[in-house]
């Protein structure tokens, strides 16, 4: 049985992906690609070309790329809704509204950079942009939006499946660092919904199934 | 699937004695009138009614993954924090008295399983312990939230549905203070385990 005290060590660990901590690399489980051949190894026959093979990822990998094209896909559309609710577009918008919009994306967008950090920590390329089914509709919905209560409803819905998306994460991947990140990341979400539905007069109710609606790799179009 | 194991016995007794706490300490919270009752608050007697379902569910969750490891089920209120809510709860004179009790309460709960993810050996039994520190996160923030503009003496502020253009600019961050939801408030595997 490991002791207490060294798992603690490992969420911690895990967590220091946000801070783009070095440590990572040794928590992931493949290894990263480009890794130096062994000395008296051949050298590999030249390329014959020059085109960049597309992005894989599989595994844990899936799970990181989903998890920061949703996350940022989350801190691009409420820093839209935030910055156009500053600038008169949806009305007159009260202030906590605002400052609700903006606090949770700049979140948002923090985690998604320690998932893209797990990444290349794991040898995977970032995500780029926000390459999912689902991007779409919800900008189509922010484009659809006229008054705060629209962007109110918009962002429990984007948090929702964020909080899904990265709870279901944390039950089937295998990775430490994967896993801590998950375990750090899935509560502030929800705690963005909660907020969100208090502003909305909705009832404090967590889903009954945390995991409704998540995301799964298939989501992604890389 | 794969099932929990011994090792994961006295993580998850310790967190069963924290939801045991927790859940007892809403329910006697209830009986105050402006706590549960009819002169209490909205948004702060529908808090306290849809917590107590959210930890029944945590509760026969976590029972049944000790089970499944082999374990015998904490049905015992954690000790140490039972005490602390024993000092408390003579001093409890109103709702902003009746948040700040739930919000300690709630906030070792939900570090305490936040950590636990990471230490158990089940994918499964993570994914259900996230699953409910997430929901105790959502109540963490609304206690936040509440505690706040509670504290401005505006009760009129905690409504069903609020006035935002009443409510301060700050209650709209208050309920979301970490990047990442913090540990260092956890509590040991070992405090709520059975011997």
């Amino acid at each position: 049985m490991t002791g207490p005290g060294t798992t603690r060590r490992r969420f911690l660990l895990g967590l220091g992906a946000l801070s783009g901590a070095a440590a990572l690399a040794a928590c992931t489980n493949t290894a990263p690609p480009g890794t130096p051949a062994p000395a008296g190894t051949p050298p590999p026959p030249p390329s014959t070309t020059t085109t960049a093979p597309a992005p894989v990822y599989e595994g844990d990998a899936a799970l990181m790329a989903v998890a920061a094209a949703l996350s940022g896909l989350a801190g691009d559309l409420l820093g839209q809704a935030g910055t156009g609710a500053g600038q008169g577009r949806y009305g007159s918008v009260p202030g906590v509204v605002t400052a609700f919009l903006s606090g949770a994306a700049a979140q948002h967008t923090a985690h998604a950079e320690a998932w893209n950090r797990l990444l290349t920590n794991a040898g995977r390329p970032p995500i780029d942009g926000y390459p999912l089914t689902v991007e779409p509709a919800l900008r189509g919905r922010l484009v659809a939006a006229v008054a705060p209560v629209d962007l109110l409803g918009l962002a429990a819905d984007v948090t929702a499946s964020v909080t899904a998306t990265i709870t279901a994460i944390a039950g089937s991947a295998t990775g430490t660092s994967t896993v801590a990140l998950a375990a750090g990341v899935a509560p502030v979400s929800a705690m963005h919904g909660a907020t969100a539905d208090f502003l909305l007069g909705r009832p404090p109710t967590a889903p009954t199934d945390p995991t409704a609606g998540a995301l799964g790799p298939d989501a992604l179009t890389v | 699937m794969t099932a929990p194991t011994a090792a994961d016995v006295p993580t998850l007794q310790t967190a069963s004695s924290l939801v045991e706490l927790t859940s007892d300490t809403y329910t006697r919270l209830q009986r105050l009138p402006y706590a549960g009752g009819g002169t209490a608050l909205a948004p702060v007697r529908a808090l306290l009614a849809t917590a107590v379902q959210e930890l029944d569910r945590a509760r026969t969750d976590l029972a049944r993954a000790t089970r499944t490891a082999g374990g015998r089920v904490q049905t015992s209120a954690n000790a140490k924090y039972a005490a602390v809510v024993e000092q408390a709860l003579p001093t409890v004179r109103g709702p902003g008295d009746v948040v700040g009790l739930l919000l300690t309460l709630e906030d070792v709960l939900a570090q305490t399983l936040v950590a636990d993810v990471v230490d158990l050996s089940s994918p499964d039994v993570r994914g259900t312990v996230l699953g409910h520190a997430t929901a105790a996160a959502r109540r963490k923030a609304l206690l936040l939230t509440l505690g706040a503009l509670l504290s401005t003496g505006r009760a009129d502020l905690v409504a069903v549905p609020p006035d935002l253009v009443a409510l301060p600019p700050g209650a709209g961050t208050v309920g979301f203070p970490d990047v990442l939801f913090p540990t260092e408030k956890a509590s040991p595997a070992i405090e709520g385990a059975l011997g």
